[in-house]
């Protein structure tokens, strides 16, 4: 939150993800290295290198993509989540690599500068069949490297939340020109249909784990609520929410996170102050409310951050009548205490 | 050819962006952000690269820093 910045956030939980992270790769590039050597002992050991990169990039780039969709679909996934922007450096660091490579494998023992040799060498832009593919991965490459460099929560701070969301929602377009990269490229030099096959299921993967998450997301916003009585509106029942938990509700376009904790309701606007992230599908840690993407926590009883840090969200009024939990949709400014309801 | 003709000043505003960033990691930065104080050197150097390419906006947010100051 927004202590003293350090290079890197690691705790324990982060260490052993990079590690994971960091092994898996080790390994998949030794296989990948081994296992070409043995099929086929004639390709060079740029090209190898080349394209065990390139396809530990592409398959890095997958699970950051899923991760999204699938913590939203279960909350089996949410650790994943926890730090996935230490993934997408890793994931730009290996293209950078296999970029590298390319552009001195094809562009840098001329005599004319690498980089305009990329976009040079071959200027059939109008053709389908022999597109100077490099050039894509090129832009994409220039995405994944403004995303790599503004990965620190100093950036976020200071770009602000809009611009730094908007320019990390370019890995979409970045993911599409990576698309066109491999198949206007595979289509060039392989005839083996595997490697469109392999890419057709990722890319069906990541749009069916999309589209199953955005349904379930507009289903819920779109809940409507029957009862109300003087501003309140009622929501669910006391035992629908489990202690220290929270359940997610939008009234009047308003996302409302109410939560249970030490035997009283209270509610806070479900938007995390970090990234957007779902504060009802966090629980309570340490008596505070603690967002599942990167563990920024509040108060429930007024929605601020225990000091030093200082976010802050908007609370609302609970009621309980009978078994029934009520909610408010009226905001109170950001950091209002709010006494809860008793049940 | 764009391609050459767009290296030259791609390259200037890198390089000017360096000669900022290290002025900017020394002060700039825990005059527009109180994050930095107390933080570590590691945070200065991993935010170098990310200066070199926003610098104009830290640039702004600095010089408006400096101004409420002495106001
Ligand atoms: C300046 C940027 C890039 C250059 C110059 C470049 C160059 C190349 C080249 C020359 C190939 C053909 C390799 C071969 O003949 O074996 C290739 C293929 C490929 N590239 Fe890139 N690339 C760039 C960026 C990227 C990025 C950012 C990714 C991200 C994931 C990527 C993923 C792939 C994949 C998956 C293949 C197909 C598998 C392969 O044959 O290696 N490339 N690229
Ligand atoms: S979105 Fe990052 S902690 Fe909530």
């Amino acid at each position: 939150m927004s202590a003293s910045y350090q290079a890197v956030g690691w705790n324990k939980q982060k260490k052993k993800y990079d590690w994971i992270i960091f092994s898996f790769c080790v390994v998949y590039l030794i296989v990948f290295i081994g296992v070409t050597a043995y099929v086929n002992p004639d390709y060079t050991f740029e090209t190898v290198l080349v394209r065990s990169t390139s396809t530990l990039a592409l398959l890095l780039l997958h699970v950051i993509l899923s991760i999204g969709p699938l913590a939203r679909i279960n909350k089996k996934f949410l650790p994943l989540l926890y730090n996935r922007r230490h993934l997408g450096v890793t994931m730009f660091t290996v293209a950078l690599v296999h970029a590298s490579f390319g552009i001195f494998q094809f562009h840098a023992l001329g005599n004319v500068n690498p980089l305009v040799s990329l976009f040079m060498s071959n200027t059939n832009y109008g053709s389908l069949a022999d597109f100077p593919f490099q050039a894509l991965g090129f832009f994409a490459l220039i995405i994944f490297f403004l995303m790599a460099i503004t990965s620190h929560d100093f950036w976020l701070h200071n770009l602000g939340p809009k611009v730094w969301k908007t320019l990390h929602m370019m890995v979409y377009p970045a993911y599409f020109l990576i698309i066109m990269h491999v198949m206007l490229g595979v289509i060039q030099y392989e005839t083996n249909p595997v490697f469109v096959l392999i890419l057709g299921v990722g890319s069906s993967t990541l749009i069916v784990l999309h589209l199953i998450a955005g349904t379930r997301e507009v289903k819920k916003d779109n809940e409507e609520f029957g009862l109300k009585q003087d501003g309140f509106v009622m929501v669910c029942g006391v035992n629908d929410i489990e202690d220290n938990r929270a359940k997610m509700f939008c009234i009047d376009k308003e996302r409302i996170a109410v939560f249970k904790f030490e035997r009283k309701l209270f509610a806070v606007n479900n938007v995390c102050k970090h990234q957007n992230g779902p504060l009802g599908e966090g629980k309570i840690v340490d008596g505070c409310l603690t967002c599942p993407w990167h563990g920024y926590q509040y108060l429930p009883q007024n929605g601020q951050s225990p000091p030093p840090f200082k976010e802050k969200v908007s609370t609302y009024d609970v009621k309980v009548q009978g078994q029934n939990v009520w909610v408010n949709p009226k905001p109170y400014p950001e950091g209002t205490e709010r006494k809860g309801a008793n049940f | 050819m764009i391609i050459e003709i767009l290296l030259v000043p791609v390259g200037l505003y890198l390089f000017c962006g360096f000669v900022f960033a290290i002025a900017f990691i020394v002060k700039g930065v825990s005059v527009i952000d109180e994050g930095a104080h107390g933080g570590s050197i590691g945070f200065r150097i991993i935010i170098i690269p990310g200066t070199m390419v926003f610098w104009p906006l830290l640039l702004k947010k600095w010089l408006r820093a400096k101004k409420q100051q002495h106001d």
